[in-house]
């Protein structure tokens, strides 16, 4: 049987879901300005407000700042944001953060801690856990959490979520989002996604990449991870494990990686490598390390300009080879390839110029994540609100009635 | 976005000092949304260039063109009601007055006789936030209590409150720290990004790589090349800026 178009009940849960994610992206808009945005027609956002309202979704008041306009101020449509979050666990291989994401995007609270390189898996998890619970007792009486998602180093299938190779963070056979999710015991699941495809969302959704829509991210931990959006969409391949540009080899027969290949993009310009060039490889480890070498090349030390020089050489070719093959408008580099990056531009640059292509490289952009150290944990903020921003009445509904159901 | 017409242009600028020649037939282009690095060895006339596009000196001869349109500058007013605005590395700040007293200085919002403090204090949070900078704290700290990056930061705020079509940065990252420095260049970055055309100045060729999209190369006097970012090396520049001339960019042979 052929099926019909969208039914009108269709309709209107885009419309619904619409809405609210441009006052989650965009921030609180006048009914005047979701009309023209959303290119619907007035009454229809009164009535789709209505029921994000009585959702408890957004609702409509005042402006904060009043105008210095003449005449009565109109209201604005404003997020829930302290009263709907998400949960959002950035794991990075020395750091951990958690941290309760309202609608809107505004970090209500957050949770930071070290990371011990030899800590296990059920040390990981229990930390997770303690945090997050400390922020949802935090949060008011009525507050319901919507979704949550970890940002992971390492490979996760879509299909189920399962971490497939993570060498700088090995967790075992666990699977982390079930784990987290029971622990909790909030009712909602818990997704993994890979930290740097997230930091691509992140910087494509509220970072420096908002308005273009074919990016690349790459993100500096110990590794090296990518994301890569084209036409507004996030690049996952076959089976989600796409954009692992860290183990694009850039030098055939160069320095061994942990994925068994040698001359790996992560494995030319990663952490251990950039400190063994700069003959720190005894000293303490970790985002400082790194920072300490750009800091030292800044003031003058011919070892660590060395180190940054030649990890630079080997970043431009990596960002030549993208912007060859996927002609982004704009390279993010965010994690400690920030600091990397803005140690070695000259560098990178060069060889970019040398060898990409002209008509490709001629528009491109390089960029630092505008989102700073944040820009993983706001991907994972962002994925966990996919499904209230899909479905916002339904999800909400479904969240609210847990009392109906039997206490075991 | 169109690029095609620069929003500063100078041909042919000469500017002596009595019998000292310090500028010779100086071009010189910036284009908005652009950042232009503007970079030479010392007394390669780079601050001498800057103080003619500020209005400061009067050059002795060519052509100063704003937005394609001949134009006269007599003094830094006049290039201010155009819309430049210069930075200077002194910064040029009063340190016992608070934030938003410096960025209002001699031009204070007044609404009958007396100041009117709440709009200057509300366009003040609203620049540093435009600017993305949530460092700062309250807008009524002094300055004396800053660090060298955030006295920067007010610094480059006050250029552009005024709407400001061009803005030039002469060293901003000099005597600052690294992580200093690397907010103050994503800072210059984003200004272009707005839509200004941004002119710095600069000896460390990572930050002129990190965020410039033209290269200006001034070398004894003359501009030797203005190249795109994209299309040279570190080598180029260098050559450049040492010699006046790299492959075919450059002085001729």
């Amino acid at each position: 049987m052929m099926k019909g178009g969208p039914s009108q009940e269709d309709i209107r849960r885009h419309n619904l879901g619409a809405l609210l994610r441009f006052v989650h992206l965009r921030g609180p808009a006048s009914r005047a300005t979701l009309a023209e945005s959303l290119g619907l027609n007035r009454s229809t956002i009164m009535a789709l407000t209505a029921d994000l309202t009585a959702a408890g979704l957004v609702r409509e008041e005042l402006p904060r700042k009043p105008g210095r306009r003449a005449g009565r101020p109109s209201l604005v449509v404003r997020p829930e944001s302290t009263r709907v979050y998400v949960l959002a666990f950035d794991v990075g291989v020395d750091r951990l953060v958690v941290a309760r994401v309202g609608l809107g995007g505004e970090v209500l609270d957050r949770r930071e801690g070290a990371r011990d390189r030899g800590a296990d898996a059920s040390d990981l998890v229990t930390a997770l856990v303690s945090a997050a619970r400390s922020l949802v007792r935090k949060a008011g009486r009525d507050a319901v959490c919507v979704g949550a998602a970890v940002a992971f180093p390492g490979i996760v299938r879509r299909a189920d979520d399962a971490i497939m190779f993570g060498p700088n963070l090995d967790i075992g056979d666990l699977s982390l989002g079930e784990a987290l999710s029971r622990r909790l015991g909030l009712g909602i699941p818990v997704a993994v996604c890979n930290d740097a495809d997230l930091g691509a969302l992140a910087e494509h959704e509220r970072g420096a990449g908002v308005g273009c829509d074919n990016l690349i991210y790459l993100h500096g931990d110990v590794g090296v991870g990518g994301g890569i959006i084209v036409g507004g969409r996030l690049l996952g391949g076959d089976q989600g494990f796409g954009g692992e540009i860290g183990h694009m080899v850039v030098n055939p027969g160069g320095r061994p990686c942990a994925c068994g290949a040698q001359g790996c993009l992560e494995a030319e310009v990663g952490e251990r490598t950039l400190l063994a060039h700069a003959e720190r490889e005894e000293g303490p480890d970790g985002r400082e390390a790194v920072r300490a070498v750009v800091e030292a090349a800044d003031w003058g030390d011919i070892v660590a300009r060395e180190a940054l020089h030649r990890v630079g050489t080997w970043l431009g070719i990596g960002v030549a080879n993208l912007v060859n093959v996927f002609n982004p408008g704009l390279v993010v580099f965010g994690g400690t390839l920030r600091d990397v990056y803005l140690g070695s531009a000259a560098q990178v640059r060069s060889v970019l110029a040398t060898n990409a292509l002209a008509a490709s490289r001629e528009k491109v952009r390089l960029r630092t994540a505008a989102l700073g150290d944040d820009t993983t944990l706001v991907g994972a903020a962002e994925f966990a609100f996919t499904e209230v921003l899909a479905d916002p009445v339904q999800v909400l509904a479904r969240l609210k009635a847990p009392e109906d159901t039997p206490v075991l | 976005m169109s690029v095609t017409t620069p929003l500063l242009e100078l041909r042919g600028v000469d500017k002596s000092f009595g019998s000292m020649k310090v500028l010779r037939d100086v071009a010189f282009s910036a284009y908005p949304g652009e950042v232009t690095a503007l970079v030479g060895d010392n007394g390669a006339g780079k601050t001498t260039l800057v103080k003619c596009i500020g209005g400061i000196h009067p050059y002795d001869s060519g052509e100063y063109l704003f937005e394609g349109r001949p134009v006269r500058l007599g003094s830094p007013r006049d290039a201010a009601a155009l819309g430049i605005e210069v930075v200077h590395q002194d910064l040029a700040l009063c340190e016992n007055l608070d934030i938003v007293q410096n960025l209002f200085l001699g031009r204070e919002r007044r609404r009958g006789l007396v100041l009117d403090e709440a709009t200057m204090e509300e366009l003040a949070a609203k620049t540093l936030s435009g600017l993305s900078i949530r460092t700062m704290g309250s807008v009524r700290q002094r300055i004396s209590t800053l660090s060298g990056g955030q006295r920067q930061t007010v610094a480059i705020a006050r250029a552009v409150l005024w709407d400001s079509r061009l803005v030039v940065l002469d060293e901003p990252a000099a005597a600052l720290g690294v992580a200093q420095t690397q907010q103050v260049l994503e800072l210059v970055r984003r200004l272009a990004d707005q839509g200004l055309a941004v002119v710095l100045i600069s000896h460390n060729m990572n930050d002129v790589f990190a965020v410039s999209d033209r290269i200006a190369a001034l070398y004894l006097g003359r501009m030797v090349a203005q190249v795109r970012t994209a299309d040279v090396t570190h080598t180029n520049v260098v050559e450049l800026i040492t010699s006046g001339r790299s492959g075919d960019l450059g002085l001729p042979r």
